[in-house]
């Protein structure tokens, strides 16, 4: 479970970007977050990661082993063991290409084993095994030994979601991961993420209303900062332009045969 | 504002006379921007020149006194191959062992000189101390180590070394620099340790460019250890040395012909190894 409380963020030209922001995620759920660019949704998922801190509120985060942290007050050094527990799926993979898949996967690993271990030893054959029944969970355990920078766009974010998994994470956050794709990888990828819904809370940021609709069991709508939707994850058209604004209403008219959204 | 104070303003607008004149093509003008220069230029090197006692008599005495040498050094001495390969092979270690402790040691001063790894102060020192370095040639660094150290190979290897610290260290803090953001982000977002960040985020994805300079700068160095070897660092740079002292020009020039093959071998070779394993 994670749970969001009034939090707010002003960016240092004091333009305010994230403005009292609550809610709560909790497991079996699959949250997809929309609004326009520059709405706040990127720099909120950011904040759940401890990757950038608001200026205030809190985000409690349940622990696997029990017990409840606020991210935004906790050490460093604690900050780090929750977020070796918190799976990110970004929009540009954030891969090692001059790695193997195998290795890409292992990363995710990186902090819950030692400095030593890491530099000189290396992972053990156990925690290879896993990372390849990681990567068999999103088809891609064939690539194991290739490297990243021969892969396509939808094969490194199968072995981006792969490393998330490998994790074993309490909380999976994906940022933006279908932008980059073409409609059919983008419905493989929200396939494979959205059973993990059952494991673990996901949030997601998307700018497809349609897929949201499809795979997401919620949709939190921001607009300037400010959550103006929560709820179900059908939209009507009225609320979609509500929260794209008024040129998708222009765009829309320009396009009669099929609606854009 | 003012009648005045407006015309002025709107004048400042338009184009200057000069400039009008510079934007038309074939215009005189145009051409006496570049002849003036030029002319300075010329007459700087005339009076240069004549300092430095240089003069196309100077040349043609030079060249037509030196063709003996010459034909010395088209007969290379044979029988000398065997006595030069052993002061060839330490040249190159020279090279060797400078080139690969000065790469490691220019990867630690890169990352405590890069300005997305390191803190504002131990930035400044560490590239004011590259600086200081770079600005020493090697063989003024070697002058400093021969003093210290005594002549032979270990003072050179010790001016190689440093002279890649410098050279690498600011290279590679540049590259560290121009690495995208997302490989740290991604470290930092799985919880791991600023140790585990700086390799897997930061020195793995260099790793080509590290090898690539490294082998660049191994070049350099075979043909910087020939010159070391003649100030003090032994090598094959010193038997030239000793062998042009002592009029030995056929020695002389097999010590020339067998760095020129040095030199290309470690060209050849580190262009191989660049395109085999690192492209």
């Amino acid at each position: 479970m994670i749970e969001v409380r009034h939090i707010c963020k002003t960016l240092p030209g004091g333009r305010r970007v994230l403005d009292d922001l609550s809610f709560t995620v909790r497991k079996g759920e699959f949250v997809g977050v929309l609004g326009a660019s520059g709405a706040g949704k990127t720099l909120t998922l950011r904040c759940l990661n401890g990757l950038l801190k608001p200026d205030s509120g809190s985000i409690l985060i349940a622990l696997p082993g029990g017990g409840v942290e606020d991210i935004c007050k906790v050490p460093s050094r604690k900050l780090r063991q929750i977020r070796q527990r918190i799976g990110v799926v970004f929009q540009g993979y954030h891969l090692v290409k001059r790695l193997t898949v195998l290795e890409n996967v292992l990363v995710g690993r990186l902090g819950q084993i030692s400095t030593f271990r890491s530099l000189i030893y290396g992972f053990k054959d156990k925690e290879a095994e896993e990372a390849v029944a990681a990567l068999e969970k999103v088809k891609v355990a064939h690539l194991a030994g290739a490297r990243v920078s021969s892969l396509s766009g939808g094969e490194m974010q199968r072995v981006a979601i792969a490393r998330a998994i490998f994790q074993n994470p309490h909380l999976l956050l994906a940022d933006e991961p279908i932008s980059n794709l073409d409609p059919s990888n983008a419905k493989v990828i929200m396939r494979l993420i959205r059973p993990l819904c059952e494991e673990m809370p996901v949030i997601g940021v998307f700018h497809q209303p349609e897929m949201t609709a499809k795979y997401c069991t919620r949709i939190i709508a921001i607009k300037e900062g400010r959550i103006v939707y929560d709820g179900q994850p059908v939209l009507t058209q009225e609320q979609l332009i509500d929260i794209y604004g008024e040129e998708l209403r222009q765009i829309e008219n320009h396009n009669h045969e099929r609606p854009v959204l | 504002m003012n009648v005045l104070s407006y015309k002025k303003n709107r004048m400042s607008t338009l184009p200057s006379k000069r400039d009008r004149a510079s934007a038309l093509p074939y215009k005189g003008g145009r051409y006496l921007r570049y002849l003036l220069p030029l002319g300075v230029l010329g007459v700087l090197t005339w009076l240069s020149s004549m300092v430095c006692h240089t003069n196309w008599a100077s040349l043609a005495k030079g060249i037509h006194e030196s063709l003996p040498y010459f034909k010395n050094l088209l007969a290379p001495d044979w029988s000398a191959l065997s006595s030069l390969l052993k002061p060839a092979l330490d040249s190159v270690l020279i090279a060797l062992v400078g080139t690969f402790a000065g790469t490691l040691i220019a990867v630690f001063f890169a990352l405590s000189a890069a300005s997305n790894v390191a803190p504002r102060p131990v930035r400044f020192i560490v590239r004011a101390l590259m600086g200081i370095e770079r600005a020493l040639p090697e063989i003024v660094i070697l002058l400093f180590l021969v003093a210290a150290f005594g002549m032979g190979p270990f003072s050179g290897v010790l001016s190689l070394t440093i002279g890649c610290v410098g050279m690498l260290g600011k290279l590679l803090a540049d590259a560290i620099e121009e690495l995208d953001p997302v490989y740290i982000e991604s470290m930092e977002a799985v919880g791991a340790r600023k140790v585990q960040v700086l390799f897997f985020g930061v020195i793995q994805p260099i790793v080509p460019t590290i090898v690539s300079y490294g082998l660049f700068r191994f070049e350099m160095s075979i043909r910087l250890s020939i010159v070391l070897g003649a100030v003090g660092a032994g090598g094959i740079g010193m038997e030239l040395y000793r062998a042009f002292s002592l009029y030995e020009y056929p020695r002389a020039s097999m010590a020339l012909l067998l760095i020129l093959v040095l030199v290309f071998l470690s060209e050849r070779g580190a262009a191989y190894l660049r395109k085999k394993y690192f492209t």
